[in-house]
């Protein structure tokens, strides 16, 4: 079959893909480039969960990517005395804890991989998978879902209101102030 | 169910329309300018000009700035392109005329459309330069507020069709329209799809107030990427416009591609006339219309979309 030849040759791309932008991470110097690489990290198992017929889940994990991988990136760029993540700058620390933990953690996903009993049902065809997908977020574990999504709307209102332009003491490009604790500070200051 | 036309023939469709949209972009943005300024056509000037700023970027000397990221600056138009051609390989040109028609259409789109944030960010970062840098951070602002709207917008067109699928949504609309089943569906998406498109007056990324933001640096073969991606862009969002909105190939009278050119046209013009008419508006407004107005409208298309179904 070729298709199962181009499936096969994409799924290698895909995999190289994906370990070379995760390797290069560690690699580069600035946290921007790492977080555009873990973005094309991300986005090739993305396309990895395509090929397994996911296609739901492979492309939602594309899509969720893009817009995290930003905020990752400005949000870094934010709390580093380095401007605009230009500046070249070590991406690495701790590492001896983190080469322990890496080993570990290979080695237990390879011992899944290679002692784990996977079943060997054919995948269902994309459409079904997506359906099934959709039965499941809305039945069975409709009240787990809903909880953690309305727990995360509520911990994005509260981050929107604390980061918002207005606040309890005036606009924040007005000089918001509290007011001091003595009454008569006010007059000194 | 629906016939597909073979593969190859939907790939020469696709490259057909964004090289022949790409030159319309350039033409149709000049003749909206001369019109709303009030003077004479002149056409033959306008039909030639684009031909002749090829050739003059195409000849122009390339000018680079300190240390700048070059592999980023090298692939953020080629991206952008590359997402208008994946964008529009999922949009059906004419019934059963389309490169891809996954079940999950609809989520591919809106990856393309959040990658439009990256390849702008990555654009403008990569110069190493205050302005492109300013227009980055500025796009992604823009991009992260209007995300959402742009999805639900869209998700309510799937909401009828039963279907993540476009060809799917586009044959729910056989009875009616989403823009008359949907009214607030379409004025949503063509704010968004300006956004998308950093066009006229939500052009913040690129803007003139910027000398240029993301593409101030840029020089010959590299602007003129640039500008052909953004094109690209446009043309891949107006023509899922019609197709999300505008009913695709349906239509009385007249056969179903040439319905769907008269319906992308329709939302171009509207787009590029939206660019001469409105001034630019401010990024944090834009933001504030996003998150305060256009989510609680997107969601109202929904819900009233939804309980229409029921």
């Amino acid at each position: 079959m070729i298709d199962d030849q181009i499936v096969t040759i994409v799924f290698w791309i895909f995999s190289a893909g994906a370990i070379i932008a995760g390797y290069r991470v560690f690699r580069t110097d600035s946290m921007v480039r790492a977080a555009f690489y873990l973005l094309a990290s991300f986005a090739a198992v993305g396309g990895i969960l395509i090929l397994l017929g996911s296609e739901f889940l492979g492309m939602v994990l594309i899509l969720m990517m893009a817009g995290e991988m930003l905020i990752m990136a400005i949000v870094m760029v934010m709390y580093m005395m380095n401007p605009a993540g230009l500046n070249p700058m070590v991406m690495v620390h701790q590492n001896r804890v983190a080469a322990i933990a890496g080993v570990v953690a290979f080695l237990a996903l390879a011992g899944v991989a290679l002692a784990g009993d996977f079943p060997d049902k054919p995948a269902p065809d994309p459409p079904a998978a997506t359906r099934e997908l959709g039965v499941e977020l809305l039945g069975n574990s409709m009240l787990v879902f809903q909880t953690a999504g309305v727990t995360l709307l509520a911990t994005m209102i509260g981050a929107v209101a604390l980061a918002g332009h207005r606040g309890r003491y005036g606009a924040a490009d007005e000089g918001s102030l509290e007011p001091p604790l003595q009454p008569d500070e006010e007059t000194e200051g | 169910m629906t016939t597909y036309a073979s593969t190859e023939v939907a790939l020469l469709a696709v490259a057909l329309t964004l090289v022949v949209g790409v030159y319309l972009v350039a033409v149709a943005d000049r003749l909206v300018a001369v019109i709303v300024a009030g003077d004479g056509v002149p056409i033959v000037t306008t039909l030639v000009a684009p031909v002749r700023q090829v050739a003059w970027l195409l000849s122009q000397s390339r000018t680079t700035t300190e240390r700048p990221d070059a592999a980023g600056w090298a692939v953020a138009p080629a991206l952008l392109a590359g997402l208008a051609a994946f964008a529009l390989a999922l949009v059906p040109l004419a019934p059963g005329l389309v490169l891809a028609d996954p079940d999950t259409g609809f989520v591919a789109f809106s990856a393309a459309i959040a990658f439009v944030m990256i390849a702008v960010f990555l654009h403008g970062w990569s110069p190493n330069s205050p302005l492109p840098l300013i227009g980055a951070y500025r796009y992604g602002a823009q991009a992260l507020s209007f995300q959402i709207p742009f999805l639900l917008a869209m998700l309510a067109t799937a909401l009828p069709a039963e279907s993540l699928s476009i060809v799917r949504i586009v044959e729910a609309q056989e009875p009616l329209w989403n823009v008359i089943r949907q009214p607030l569906g379409l004025p949503i998406y063509l704010v968004v799809g300006l956004g998308v498109s950093f066009w006229g007056p939500l052009n913040l990324p690129d803007g003139s107030d910027l000398a240029g933001g993301t593409s101030l640096e840029d020089s010959g073969i590299a602007r003129l990427l640039w500008a052909v991606a953004r094109s690209s862009m446009l043309i891949a969002v107006s023509a899922m416009g019609a197709a999300g909105f505008l009913g695709g190939w349906y239509g009385p009278f007249l056969p179903g591609p040439v319905w769907v050119i008269v319906k992308t046209l329709i939302l171009l013009g509207v787009i590029l006339l939206a660019g001469h008419v409105f001034a630019r508006v401010r990024i944090q407004t834009f933001v504030l219309v996003s998150w305060a107005i256009l989510i609680p409208l997107a969601l109202l298309n929904i819900f009233v979309s939804g309980a229409f179904l029921l």
